[in-house]
């Protein structure tokens, strides 16, 4: 019998990214930023897995919770649609743009988004961008646009060290409606995947089995999920 | 009755749909009742037919469940509830065909990108050697708008405050003359104005409203270039505006000779009235926008703060900016005050980036590019001037921007005693002082390097 055929039809319920559910860590400043109205440009960069796109969803989350409009346009999902893709965009209140070192060998993109950014000024609505490294060194080729990433303030999003990735995945578990023993946690961490991403997607994995064979997180439990 | 409903379609969808999917296709979507069509309003036609194709069976599919009579029937269009309503079912907008919807609210955004913003004023210009001239050229044509310099256009490279000195032009000339029709547009709104009023077959009531302006402030002509139509339909506004003795500025990121794909004849007629450049700031313009940018904000900065930030921004104003809001946020955040160890430790990611991008290599590499020699040169034995002054700036670049001793850089300079790396300091801070040649090279060489 397959996997879906035996869950319960509510068993899709994914966690929605906000700023109450991603840990701050070093990141604290960063996440008092994103919940300012005062700031029309925010950029931020780190490697994969560091919580870039989760912070751009949580602002729309935000946003739209204000009564305001929003939009994530993840870039490297997107590009095949063409920066057409970008026009009117100014109406939405908050624009947030992730991965945006994916336009790196597009020029039209990047005047897309040059003219995005400035339809988006003269509206008084606002764009938080996000990107592999600092402005400077994404490998755009339009001055313009470098120089008007870093108009706003620029924070570089700081990985989780261990002890704040286990408190993570912990929280996680919790608003999931499972209690994650600390030795689970540390199991995981030591004997999973490193980045937060694939972490996360094993919790749902751990999730949907715990629900399937009525079984708490212990150590035996996620040891045979690890598994190959 | 909307609201829920589309609510209820909007929650299960968040169930169903990865992430990415609901906040790139489904959160900017809004939703109104019309009799019983639930329209539902995307904010151009590429999000409206992504979502009329994948989702508009399994919507029905909802609404019929949600439904106990007939559900409505679903119709997709571009558009927006009026931002003043937050209650869609309230707000009813009158227009329904996805054309007019577009048409109207690109005429709502076009009256608010065609003024001039006033934050920017002659007044909270930062002047300096960079700038004099350009911000001279402004007064006076603000001054005068129509018979001092016409066309006046403002060049340089970005952020540096061209679009801050042609909207504080666009302000003065309106204080003078509040009846004054002045009009700030970037270049691309230009074209897509034009290519608006040519599909809505409007052309004429497009060129009468370009060419009946007091001032027409065009920003960031390079954007122009290939767009064939767009020029020939600036050149003839150009020309009528000139003739009505009618103020043209504009910008652009080089001299107008230089900006390609553009039409000789409109660069020809750029030249005609002034051509002035704005050149990155210098140390103590810098540490000045940096304390004018912190009153307008009313914060408080010290001196040595400002000092410590714009000694290491070189690039441009807006960085300057970038910066200083960091610092700020940071300090919004804390509630501490500003000091040079906060200020530090705010900007640290960023101190951090430069040190790694500014390495001894990475020095002699860039110098030698600059100077068009090779590195092989610079660390060789040879003496002649050609090859000796490019040597003596990059070791004077090397003590400046990173943290080497003496000795470590004579090593990496082919084996030098660390005396000839002191002499090598000396002399280009001599010649800095006398030589603006030499000058302008350090400077431009530091901020390839720091950006």
């Amino acid at each position: 019998m397959s996997l879906g055929q035996q869950l319960p039809l509510a068993i899709g319920l994914r966690d929605s990214a906000t700023l109450a559910n991603f840990l701050p860590g070093e990141n604290a400043p960063l996440c008092h930023a994103l919940q300012q109205d005062s700031h029309p440009f925010i950029y931020l960069w780190g490697e994969g897995g560091c919580g870039k796109s989760h912070l751009l969803q949580a602002a729309c989350h935000r946003e739209e919770s204000q009564g305001g409009r929003a939009i994530w346009l993840p870039l490297g999902e997107l590009l095949g649609h063409g920066p057409g893709l970008l026009e009117g965009m100014e109406q939405m209140d908050l624009v947030c743009i992730d991965e945006l070192e994916q336009v790196a060998s597009s020029s039209e993109w990047q005047q897309g988004l040059f003219h995005l950014y400035n339809r988006l000024r003269d509206s008084g609505h606002r764009l938080i961008g996000a990107g592999n490294a600092a402005p400077a060194a994404l490998g755009l080729t339009l001055p313009d646009l470098i120089s008007r990433l870093g108009w706003g303030p620029v924070f570089q999003v700081q990985a989780l060290d261990d002890g704040q990735k286990a408190e993570a995945l912990r929280l996680r578990a919790e608003g999931r409606g499972m209690s994650m023993p600390a030795e689970v946690a540390n199991y995981l961490l030591t004997h999973g995947p490193r980045d937060m991403h694939r972490l996360f997607a094993l919790l749902e994995r751990i999730d949907r089995h715990s629900l399937i064979e009525q079984r708490r997180l212990t150590i035996p439990f996620v040891r045979r999920l690890l598994a190959p | 009755m909307t609201v829920a409903l589309w609510g209820q379609c909007v929650a299960l969808l968040e169930n169903e749909l990865s992430p990415q999917q609901y906040n790139t296709w489904i959160r900017p979507l809004q939703a109104i009742m019309d009799e019983n069509c639930l329209r539902v309003l995307s904010p151009n036609r590429f999000v409206q037919e992504y979502v009329e194709s994948n989702f508009r069976s399994r919507i029905n599919e909802m609404l019929g469940q949600m439904c106990d009579s007939t559900p409505p029937t679903l119709r997709f269009e571009v558009g927006s509830l009026p931002a003043a309503n937050a209650e869609p079912e309230q707000a009813p907008r009158k227009p329904t065909s996805s054309d007019n919807q577009d048409k109207q609210s690109s005429l709502r955004s076009r009256d608010r990108s065609i003024s001039t913003n006033p934050d920017c004023t002659f007044d909270n210009f930062v002047e300096g050697k960079s700038n004099q001239l350009a911000r001279a050229a402004s007064v006076q044509v603000a001054e005068n708008p129509g018979s001092s310099y016409n066309p006046l256009f403002i060049y340089g490279g970005v952020g540096l405050g061209k679009t801050h000195l042609m909207h504080a032009i666009g302000n003065r000339i309106q204080q003078h003359n509040p009846k004054a029709r002045v009009v700030y547009l970037h270049s691309e709104r230009f074209v897509a104005d034009m290519v608006k009023a040519l599909q809505h077959n409007t052309i004429n009531e497009f060129k009468r409203h370009y060419r009946t302006v007091d001032a027409l402030l065009i920003d960031d002509i390079q954007f122009f270039a290939g767009k064939e139509r767009s020029q020939e339909e600036f050149f003839h506004t150009f020309n009528a505006l000139l003739e009505g003795q009618r103020q043209v500025i504009l910008t652009s990121d080089r001299y107008p000779k230089e900006v390609k794909g553009l039409e000789e004849r409109l660069k020809s007629r750029f030249g005609w009235g002034l051509t002035v450049a704005i050149e990155p700031p210098e140390l103590e313009t810098r540490v000045a926008i940096l304390m004018s940018k912190a009153a307008q904000t009313k914060t408080e900065l010290p001196h040595e703060v400002a000092f410590f930030i714009a000694k290491r921004i070189r690039s441009n104003i807006r960085e300057l900016e970038g910066a200083l809001r960091r610092v700020i946020a940071n300090a919004h955040f804390t509630g501490e005050p500003i000091t040079l160890d906060f200020a530090k430790q705010a900007l640290r990611d960023l101190l951090a980036l430069q040190a790694k991008q500014v390495t001894l290599e990475n020095i002699q590499k860039t110098t030698a590019e600059y100077y068009k020699i090779r590195v092989a040169d610079l660390l060789s034995k040879r003496r002649n001037r050609s090859i000796a002054r490019p040597r003596q700036v990059a070791m004077s670049l090397a003590k400046e921007l990173t943290s080497h001793s003496l000795p470590e850089i004579g090593d990496a300079f082919g084996g030098r005693d660390h005396t000839t790396v002191l002499h090598a300091c000396k002399k280009v801070a001599e010649l800095k002082g006398t030589d603006q040649m030499i000058n302008e090279d350090y400077e431009n060489l530091l901020r390839i390097l720091t950006t």
